[in-house]
Parts: structure tokens; sequence; C-alpha cells
């Protein structure tokens, strides 16, 4: 059954820029990990969500597991176009205590 | 001597083993602990490769898990299966030693180590130090795992958390959610994500028809879903309707599972307020649709108070009052009395058939017609030919209007009339005998054939009553649904046939509002009475 979900990323440097689009659950959180397992030396990932409104706790372990990976090796995870709903989530959640957030990608790469 | 020199050495060691318990501590996976377990076991051994595995459970293969080597000489084979601290010296083989360390998880942890590269044997320090390295190794372990349970313990918390205040959010949001495929489309997604559905549908049947479905996401397998044996549902009617959602599949890392009570009790509370946000629109749509009703009515009203005379004229010898008492919901009746010149007056009576604004304009129309037409002094029968065309070809095919004229030469008492379709009206003659003067043709507006209306001339003699009513007299009701009916009328019109003018209206509609009681007033009560003094 297909989920409707789908990512493009973009690598800058040492910086990957995923953008998705659908329903972050499992497979989308597991697709979100398997794109950034793919880029060695990466210390920065912009995930942009601005077609993503809806996330559930499947989706957040994995994003959870991706921020894991990237502080152990000094790097950090920037959430970008966040849904006022997901941000409320992410915050409950405790994800901004370990990652951080923008307004945009510009300002996410600016920083 | 040879003691205390270990102890000695091993004091001197406690550091490193309290600098390797922080460091395996630290790492933020299995492997991680491993790779740096190898290391530390690499930094105070000096051999050429180590090996380490892991075996799940007790009846599992052992897997290679991370390795230190100069050349690859894995071999699982030297690995020992135990539920105890097994540790194999192993002479003349390509390993040095074989370890095997049961987990606090009931897994279990397996070492080959290889020959040290001086070739040496392994000491009693080598030993000792390799158990001490094996505990803090497990010591490690433990602290990891309690670390991941903790994680898990805190993940799950704050997940709760995150369902009550999104619930708390999504039954404010949806409460205010006036457009109803946001509606649904925001309690889906809701749904989906507070549960870890991965699939959530909307279905609206009536008599088991599907007249409106949704889904989230957008696009899979309705059948699929369905026919999941992994789903949970809540339903409610409303008007006729049945609004039904299902979830599907509860997601964990292990696959799909069944949904839980907890799962329920969300998609029931979401329900509900989906349900009282359809009601209230409901409510809220009849209230609206009520002040419009409201508001055409009092358009209609004022039409209609426009178009009916505050005054009757005087006409010298007779004794003239009318009256209209209009209906909650407004009716079309008409009355008037127009002075024509020379002596001459003009009685009509109608009523147009319907209510409200509509009704109130075909009024308007007649009462505008009339005055024109009265001007030029036409046959009556013509004049009625002329109004029939007018309202035919402005009302709808359903509106028509009952019209009653009488001209009145006031000096000789000759009446001149045309009944179009209305209720018979009554002449009290001075011998208190009744006449019912009838209809001579069908309503105006209501056929176009040509069908010419017959007039009818009668004289009004010195003390003569002329009566003339809409239905809203003998047809009211009163709460046993009982009329005052026709019979009833006319008897008051014999009975009272000593009355003034306006003392008769009065006393009829007083009549006729205590035969009525507490029944609410369904039609218009119009009414002209005249006298011939």
């Amino acid at each position: 059954m297909s989920t409707d979900f789908n990512l493009v990323s973009e690598l800058h440097d040492k910086t990957l820029v995923i953008k998705t689009e659908g329903y972050i659950n499992n497979s989308g959180g597991e697709n979100i990990a398997q794109e950034f397992s793919k880029h060695n030396n990466v210390n920065k990932l912009i995930l942009n969500l601005e077609n993503s409104k809806v996330v559930n706790s499947m989706g957040i372990s994995h994003l959870i597991e991706v921020i894991e990976n990237l502080n152990q090796s000094g790097g950090k995870l920037v959430f970008t176009n966040l849904d006022p709903t997901i941000e409320k989530t992410f915050t409950i959640m405790g994800l901004f205590q370990f990652a951080e957030k923008a307004d945009t990608v510009e300002s996410a790469l600016n920083n | 001597m040879e003691n205390n020199n270990l102890v000695e050495k091993l004091s001197l060691q406690v550091g490193s083993f309290q600098e390797g318990f922080e460091i395996l501590c630290k790492s933020f996976s299995f492997e991680e602990m491993v790779k740096n377990f190898l290391h530390l076991m690499r930094g105070n051994f000096i051999v050429s490769d180590i090996y380490a595995y892991h075996k799940k459970q007790n009846d599992s293969e052992w897997s290679l898990v991370a390795s230190l080597k100069n050349n690859d000489l894995s071999d699982k084979s030297y690995l020992v299966d135990s539920n105890d601290l097994s540790i194999n010296y192993l002479e003349k083989e390509k390993f040095g030693v074989s370890v095997t360390l049961p987990l606090s998880d009931k897994s279990s942890f397996g070492i080959l180590i290889g020959s040290k590269l001086d070739k040496s044997e392994f000491s009693d320090f080598d030993k000792i130090t390799l158990q001490i390295l094996l505990q803090v190794f497990d010591s490690a372990h433990k602290s990891f795992l309690n670390q991941k349970k903790e994680k898990e313990l805190v993940f799950e918390l704050n997940e709760k958390v995150v369902q009550l205040n999104n619930l708390v959010d999504t039954l404010i949001e949806a409460s205010q959610y006036d457009k109803r495929s946001v509606l649904f489309e925001l309690a889906l997604e809701r749904m989906a994500s507070l549960t870890n559905a991965s699939f959530a549908l909307f279905q609206i049947k009536k008599d088991d028809n599907i007249v409106q479905q949704q889904s989230f996401p957008p696009t899979f397998s309705v059948d699929d879903v369905l026919n999941s044996e992994l789903t949970i549902e809540s339903s409610f009617d409303f008007n006729n309707l049945s609004y039904q959602f299902f979830l599907a599949e509860k997601e964990t890392r292990a696959g799909a599972t069944n949904f839980n009570d907890l799962d329920k009790l969300l998609l029931d509370a979401i329900t509900r307020q989906v349900r009282s946000s359809i009601e209230n629109e409901f409510l809220n749509n009849q209230a609206i649709e009520k002040e419009k009703m409201e508001k055409e009515l009092n358009v209609a009203a004022s039409i209609q108070q426009r178009i009916l005379p505050e005054e009757l004229p005087l006409i010298k010898g007779y004794d003239l009052a009318g009256t209209n008492i209009p209906s909650r919901e407004v009716g079309g009746d008409y009355f008037n009395t127009i002075a024509l010149g020379n002596g001459k007056y003009a009685l009509i009576i109608a009523d147009v058939a319907g209510k409200g604004i509509g009704a109130a304009l075909l009024v308007s129309t007649l009462d505008a017609a009339l005055h024109s037409y009265l001007e030029f002094d036409l046959p009556l029968t013509k004049m009625a030919d002329k109004l029939n065309k007018l309202i035919y070809k402005s009302s709808p095919p359903d509106k028509f209007i009952t019209f009653f004229i009488a001209l009145l030469n006031s000096e000789t008492g000759e009446l001149d009339i045309v009944n179009a379709g209305h209720n018979p009206i009554l002449l009290l003659k001075e011998d208190n005998s009744i006449h019912k003067i009838e209809a001579g043709g069908v309503g105006l507006g209501m056929l176009d054939m040509e069908i010419p209306y017959e007039g009818t001339k009668l004289n009004l003699e010195k003390g003569g009553r002329l009566f003339l009513y809409t239905d809203g007299i003998p047809e009211a009701m009163n709460e046993n649904e009982e009329e005052y009916s026709d019979e009833q009328m006319e008897k008051f019109f014999v009975r009272n046939n000593t009355s003034g003018s306006q003392e008769y209206v009065d006393k009829l509609v007083d009549d006729v509002k205590k035969f009525s009681g507490n029944a609410e007033q369904s039609d218009d009560i119009t009414l002209l009475y005249l006298i011939r003094k």
C-alpha cells in the first residue's frame, strides 16, 4: 500500500538538505534515515518539512536516531518550515534540546 | 611477592579501567561500544587480531559485530555456547583466547583474541586484566541498556504528553471548522498521527450506500484497509446519515500490530468532536435559515401594510369598516375601498395563494393594476379579464388570486359585481335572508384561456348588509383542529344584524379568536363590512 511519502536531497559541501513530502510515519522516517546514511562526512542536515504536515511517533523515533548520529560526530540537524502542530510536537518530545529549527532552508544554510 | 607485584600493577591500571568504563558508557550504540571495547582490549594485550561477536538468543547464530584485524581469521567455530562466563586459553591454535560472556539481556557476547604480537603466552596479569575488562564491558552494557530503557521510557512519556496535547488541540480546532471537508481531513490526520495508524478512512453512508469518502494518506486501497484484521472504528448517526471512521495497521518497528485501548479512546474522542461540530453546523444553519425567513416575513409584512388602507373612505348613507389581522407567516390578503368619484366606490377583497414575499409582491401588483384600470371605467368583466392576464404573466404557475370586486353606486345602492374564484360573499337582506354571491370565474392568474368572467348586478337595499371576507375566518382552527366554519360564520352574520359596521368587525374578530383559543393563527383574517343605512 502506498503511503505517499517522497523526498529530494541536495548536498551543499558538508550540508545535506532533505525536503520531504507526505506523512512521516515509520517508513517515512526510515527513508529519511536511509537518505542521510548514504552521505558520508555530512556534519549538518537540514530537514525541510514544508510539505509534511503529519508525523507520528514512529517517524519521530527515526529522526531521533539521525539526531543522535549527527551529534555523535559533532554535527547538527536543523528543521525548517515547520507546521505549528509539528513544531509543538517536537518541542514536547524534546527534539530541540538536541536539534535546531529555522524558518527557512536559506536561514539554516547561512547559520 | 609475585602477588604483590600483580596487585601493584593492577592498582596502576585502575585509572585506565575507570576511563575505559566511561568511554564504553558514552557509546551511543552497541556496535560503537564493542568497537571501543576492542580498542581497549588491543591497547592492553598488544594482539594481532580481535573479533567480537554477538548472539541475541541462545538458539541463534553468532554474528560478527566488529573486529580489529591484520588478517581475516574470523572463525565462529572457536566460540563456545555457554550460559556462564567462559574463557578458554588456546594453545597452538590460530587464536589465543576464546571468550563467551553472557549479557544481562540474555544475549551472548563472544570474543576471539588472536595471539600476542610478541608470541608470548597470556600471563596471569593478562588473565586478570581480561577478567576485569570483561566485567567493565558487562557493567557498561548494563548501563547502556538502562540508558536505553530510560530513553524509551522518556520517549513513551513524552509521546503520551504529545497525544494528550494534540488531542486537546484537535478538539479545539475541530470545533472551529465550518467547512466539512477541512474538518474531516483534520480529524483523519490527527487520528492517524496520534495512534500511529498507517491509514485512516472516513465514510458517510446513507442506507448502506457510500455518499462521501475521504482517506489519509490520500491514496491507498480502501478494500485492503477494510479487509485488514488490524483495524478499529468509531461511528455515529445523524440526520439519517451514518458517519464512520476507520484506522488500520498500527505501526511499530517490528511491523503492523493491533491498536490498544488508548488508541480507541483517542479515536472515540475525536469522533465525538466531529459529531459535535456537525450538529452545531446543522443547528447554526437552521438558525440562519430561520433568521432569513424572519427577515423575509418582515419585508413581506411591510409591503402588505403599505398597500392596505389605513383608513376607509366615508360613504354618505353607508357604514363601512374593515380590518386585516395578519398571521405570523405573512399571507397575501388584500382589501380596499377606492372612491371613484360621482358617488361610486369599488369595494375589493382578495386572497393570494401562498405566503411570504412572493405573495406580498403579487398583492402589490394587484393593487397597482386596480388603481390603473379603475380610472378607465372599464366594464368589470373586462377589467377582471385584464387583471387575469396581468397576474397570469406576473406570477409563477402555482400562484393565483381569488378576487371579489363590487362597484357600489352609493346613490342607488346598485352593486356591479365580479367574483373571480373567491369565497361566496354574503349579502344580508332586510328580511334577514342571506344571499350568497358565488364565483363567476376562476381566480386571477390561474388560467389564461379567454374564458370570460361572469358579472352580477345586485341591489343593496336600505338596511342591507354586505360582508366581504377571506377564508382565514371560516378556516380558522382551534387546538382540536376544528374549523370555525362557514356555517358558524353565517350564523354570526345573521345574529349580529343590528351591530354597526366597526362593532361587527370587532365582535367577529373576537369570536374567531375566542374559538381558536391558543392555536396559532394560520392565515390572515380580513373582512370588509358595509351597511346601507
